[in-house]
């Protein structure tokens, strides 16, 4: 008898989508939230060097 | 992938503008708060002797008194042996 908690990766949920094109998008949103971030601390860094702040 | 499934119980088309949304909203907020409460945003922005000023105004500055005024140290006797 199967387990009726094990998530089958063919069922599509209510937002359209299964599980794995879940995972892909938030894999997808997370890697941006990195790049994103990456930059911001890059310009902070800038930031920084190159005026008054916090000096 | 931590929380990967979110998006079987939120639509990307409503989760995704939210969450940039709320990125975009915060960070704007706290810059336009840099603007309205510090004095050397302005002045650094708008670049010229206004940066340079903006520099300098964080820097200690000495007290020096103005010319004509008289100045009065008080010594005590043991600090002249």
């Amino acid at each position: 008898m199967s387990d009726p908690t094990a998530s089958d990766p063919n069922r599509v949920w209510s937002t359209g989508l299964t599980e794995p094109e879940s995972q892909e998008l938030h894999r997808h949103l997370i890697q941006g939230t990195q790049i994103f971030g990456v930059i911001a601390a890059f310009a902070h860094l800038l930031a920084y060097i190159y005026s008054p702040w916090l000096k | 992938m931590i929380y990967g499934k979110i998006w079987l119980h939120v639509k990307p088309g409503v989760g995704i503008p939210v969450f940039l949304g709320a990125v975009a909203v915060s960070s704007f907020a706290v810059h336009v708060a840099l603007v309205t409460n510090t004095t050397w945003v302005k002045r650094f922005l708008n670049g010229g002797t206004g940066a340079k000023a903006a520099m300098v105004e964080q820097a200690p500055v000495a007290m020096v008194p103005d010319p004509g005024t008289t100045v009065l140290v008080a010594a005590s006797p043991q600090a002249s042996k």
